[in-house]
């Protein structure tokens, strides 16, 4: 997906100074190219100014309220940059600040757990999907969405397998990544995606970004 | 003439006995006998006796004698009464020319006829109280007097008469400057200044109306009305007479301008009566007061008695400083002109305190007092009330300020331990995820997670002993306080018994004195403090003293106000004592049983 002769170029903002650090070496180490660090708001939107990065990388709580600064500098960055990549780093397991991140146009962004990020593997394969235009849900998140409490619900309907196969569709997955994560044929998946969409009566779509989207409005609304 | 701005209770403020009031009448009397008389000692020929005309004029007269006495019999209306005596002098000035002496004559014959009504305007001006209350009104009444003495003197040493001698033709002996064409002038001219003045004092009444309050108006109405009226009909009458508008005209002007001459006294009459009626008030008070008055009705009860609908009731806040209203609410009494305070006192405690219209207490004054002593079991028990309402309140917001202050430490504890114990933790896991995954630097990656270990561990407890000090369930207050002290960079002396509380009081101790010692670090600029508790009668007293800059202000700081919620809550006081400049001292009471 990305030119192995050019580094994927990040620009990376959180106001811990420890913890920025730390994710600038993971990146690094992870083979990403971090061009800019900042620690508020304005700091971030000046480096992708001026760096014009494919990615950028934000932690949630930023000054000056330490709530959630970093989803609406992800929204500035947006709304001046139309499709550029975002992965917001978050401490929050809610399901509303994610589905409120990719609620417009979902291809390109992310909502990770802080959490996650101690894997290094998991961090650079989100920071690398999202590059790549796909939508990343931290599977948390997804887990929260699929085990909220339904008095009758079609998830009933669905088998393990389905289950498991709507979980990875929430989370942001293409059929190729879902074939990959639970080493199936892409033609099974394929069968298995269709099934889901029937028994929950949604529309397919092969747009994996607006599948995303289907998927989640789906489990928020239930 | 112009009367003296004496101090506030002069000799003309001080009402008439029994024996000046007759003297008032008699004098009056005598005069009326006197303008009955003088005509027969001149050279004109007395007009005929006309029954309705004399019928009007003794009543005419009776209703200035009873305005007169009415005002000169009690305060605040003894200097209009004054001006009413005056008025009934000075309306008798032209009869002097009866006398037949020409000085006397040319005096009598320029001043008398204008100068009844000269004074008549400074009592309305000055109506009820006799006094003038403002510049405004000074300038209008001083105006008036300079012009009418001013251009009369000027007019007395300009007129030579040379009509025709019958009966009586005297020389004017001040007639140094004569000259017949001014005279004439100012003959045509004097007709038209007296309505003009006429409007400048009822435009200065409409004024005092606007401005007074309702029970001002009451006394102002009357004349209010009166004076206009009067103003009319003589004003009609007087053009009417100079365009000769022939005898029927006559037959009806006159009786009609002899009857006005009745509007104005009856009007004084009835302003000055209006304007003490209260007073008759307190006896309907004292009755509706034994029929029983709700809660918090007592301040219509009162503002209907003293007829002042702007009263407002206060009391002493329970506290011992500032004022609360009924409803137990915080009430800052009024400063400044228009509004009056009346503190009520009982025994030498403050019993209430009635905010009202200045013109309640001139009026009427002692009414304020009468009507507070008829009134005090109900204030009494309105005080009671107000002041329970008043520590209700202040429970209900100490009780808001603690929920409050436990969601900000909530808030503080979550991001607590997302920026720094979290933080510290996600970055460790990546250092030492790093470290397996490179083959050089892995010691320094080791190294940097060991340090991000340890400061994630201590962060973690200070972050517990903030929340809940263990040493101090564990060893107590002495030994917690001895850590807390260890801790503080300012060096503190400690005092404190080495025996067990309560654990509430404990607590509470603790969290005195560590908010008290945040303080000192933080604001107090100390060099040295002192925290010292010791057991008094059933009583834990904690002091922290500090050698600082002083200042606090403990209704602001919000630690400070969380504390004495705190210790309010066990039952205790909190005071803190911080001049500026000598340090602050926080001393917490705190009842052990």
């Amino acid at each position: 997906m990305t030119d192995a002769s050019s580094p994927i170029r990040v620009v990376l903002a959180d106001d811990a100074v420890l913890l920025r650090e730390a994710l600038a070496a993971a990146l690094a180490a992870a083979g990403f190219e971090v061009v800019g660090q900042a620690a508020d708001v304005d700091g971030l939107l000046l480096a992708v100014d001026r760096e014009d990065p494919d990615v950028v990388v934000v932690d949630v709580r930023m000054p000056p309220t330490h709530s959630t600064e970093g989803l609406e500098a992800a929204r500035e960055i947006r709304r001046r940059r139309p499709g550029r990549p975002i992965l917001v780093l978050s401490q929050y397991v809610e399901t509303r600040y994610a589905v409120d991140l990719v609620r417009d146009d979902p291809a390109g962004l992310g909502y990770l757990l802080k959490d996650r990020v101690s894997r290094i593997a998991d961090l650079a394969d989100a920071v690398r999907r999202v590059a790549g235009g796909e939508t990343v849900i931290d599977p948390e998140v997804v887990g929260r969405l699929l085990g909220r409490p339904r008095r009758h619900s079609p998830l009933d309907e669905l088998t393990r397998r389905e289950r498991e196969i709507l979980g990875l569709m929430a989370e942001g997955r293409s059929n190729h990544g879902i074939a990959e994560a639970l080493t199936l044929e892409l033609k099974t998946v394929e069968g298995h995606v269709g099934q889901v969409f029937s028994k929950l009566g949604l529309e397919p779509t092969s747009e994996d970004h607006r599948r995303v989207l289907a998927v989640l409005t789906f489990l928020r609304s239930e | 003439m112009n009367l003296p701005q004496a101090p506030r209770e002069g000799r003309f403020d001080r009402p008439f006995g029994r024996r000046g009031l007759a003297g008032v009448a008699v004098l009056q009397v005598s005069l009326y006998a006197w303008s009955w008389l003088i005509p027969y000692a001149g050279p004109w020929p007395v007009e005929p006796f006309d029954a309705l005309e004399e019928l009007v004029s003794a009543a005419t007269m009776l209703l200035w004698l009873a305005a007169t006495l009415v005002a000169i019999s009690a305060s605040p209306t003894v200097r209009l009464g004054w001006l009413l005596v005056l008025i009934s002098i000075t309306d008798h000035v032209w009869e002097l020319g009866f006398i037949q002496v020409p000085a006397l004559y040319f005096v009598a014959d320029t001043f008398g006829p204008g100068i009844s009504s000269i004074v008549l305007a400074h009592i309305v001006v000055a109506f009820p109280t006799g006094r003038l209350v403002d510049g405004l009104d000074r300038l209008l009444v001083r105006a008036i007097y300079v012009y009418f003495f001013g251009l009369g003197t000027l007019r007395l040493v300009r007129f030579e008469p040379n009509f025709t001698c019958d009966p009586y033709c005297p020389r004017n002996p001040f007639a140094i400057w004569p000259d017949e064409a001014f005279i004439e002038a100012l003959d045509r001219v004097t007709p038209f200044v007296v309505p003009v003045v006429g409007l400048l004092v009822i435009a200065a009444m409409v004024r005092h109306w606007r401005r007074s309050s309702a029970v001002r108006r009451r006394a102002l109405v009357p004349v209010l009305v009166a004076l206009p009226a009067a103003l009319a009909v003589n004003t009609a009458f007087f053009f009417a007479l100079s365009f000769d508008l022939g005898p029927v005209l006559d037959a009806v002007a006159t009786p009609l301008v002899q009857a006005s001459s009745m509007l104005l006294p009856g009007a004084f009459l009835i302003g000055v009566l209006r304007s003490r009626f209260a007073r008759a008030g307190v006896a309907d008070l004292a009755l509706e007061l034994g029929r029983g008055v709700p809660l918090g009705g007592l301040r219509a009860v009162l503002a209907r008695t003293l007829r002042d609908p702007t009263l407002e009731l206060a009391f002493a806040a329970p506290g011992g400083s500032g004022l609360v209203d009924p409803e137990g609410r915080e009430f800052q009494a009024p400063t400044g002109p228009g509004r009056m305070v009346t503190p009520l006192e009982r025994d030498g405690e403050l019993l209430a305190v009635l905010v009202h219209d200045p013109a309640v207490d001139t009026d009427n004054p002692g009414l304020v007092e009468a009507v507070a002593s008829v009134a005090r079991l109900s204030l009494s028990n309105e005080r009671l009330s107000a002041q329970v309402r008043a520590q209700l309140e202040e429970v209900r917001e100490s009780r808001q300020r603690i929920v409050e202050a436990a969601d900000d430490e909530r808030r503080r504890v979550e991001r607590d331990l997302h920026d720094g114990a979290q933080q510290r933790l996600v970055a460790l896991a990546m250092r030492l995820q790093l470290a397996r995954e490179t083959t050089t630097g892995a010691q320094t990656l080791l190294d940097e997670a060991t340090a991000e270990l340890r400061a994630a561990i201590a962060e973690v407890r200070d972050l517990a002993r903030g929340l809940h000090p263990t040493i101090l369930t564990e060893a107590g207050l002495g030994a917690a306080i001895e850590a807390l002290a260890e801790r503080t960079p300012v060096p503190i002396r400690l005092d404190i018994p080495d025996a067990r509380f309560p654990a509430p009081i404990e607590a509470t101790a603790y969290f005195v004195v560590a908010e008290a010692l945040t303080n000192v670090v933080r604001y107090a600029g100390a060099n040295e403090a002192r925290v010292k508790a010791a057991i008094e009668a059933d009583r834990l007293i904690v002091t922290i003293e500090d050698d600082g800059v002083g200042g606090a202000d403990p209704v602001r700081g919000s630690g400070l106000r969380g504390l004495a919620d705190r210790v309010g809550a066990a039952r205790g006081l909190l005071s803190v004592t911080s001049p500026v400049g000598s340090g602050t001292v926080v001393r917490a009471d705190l009842p052990l049983t």
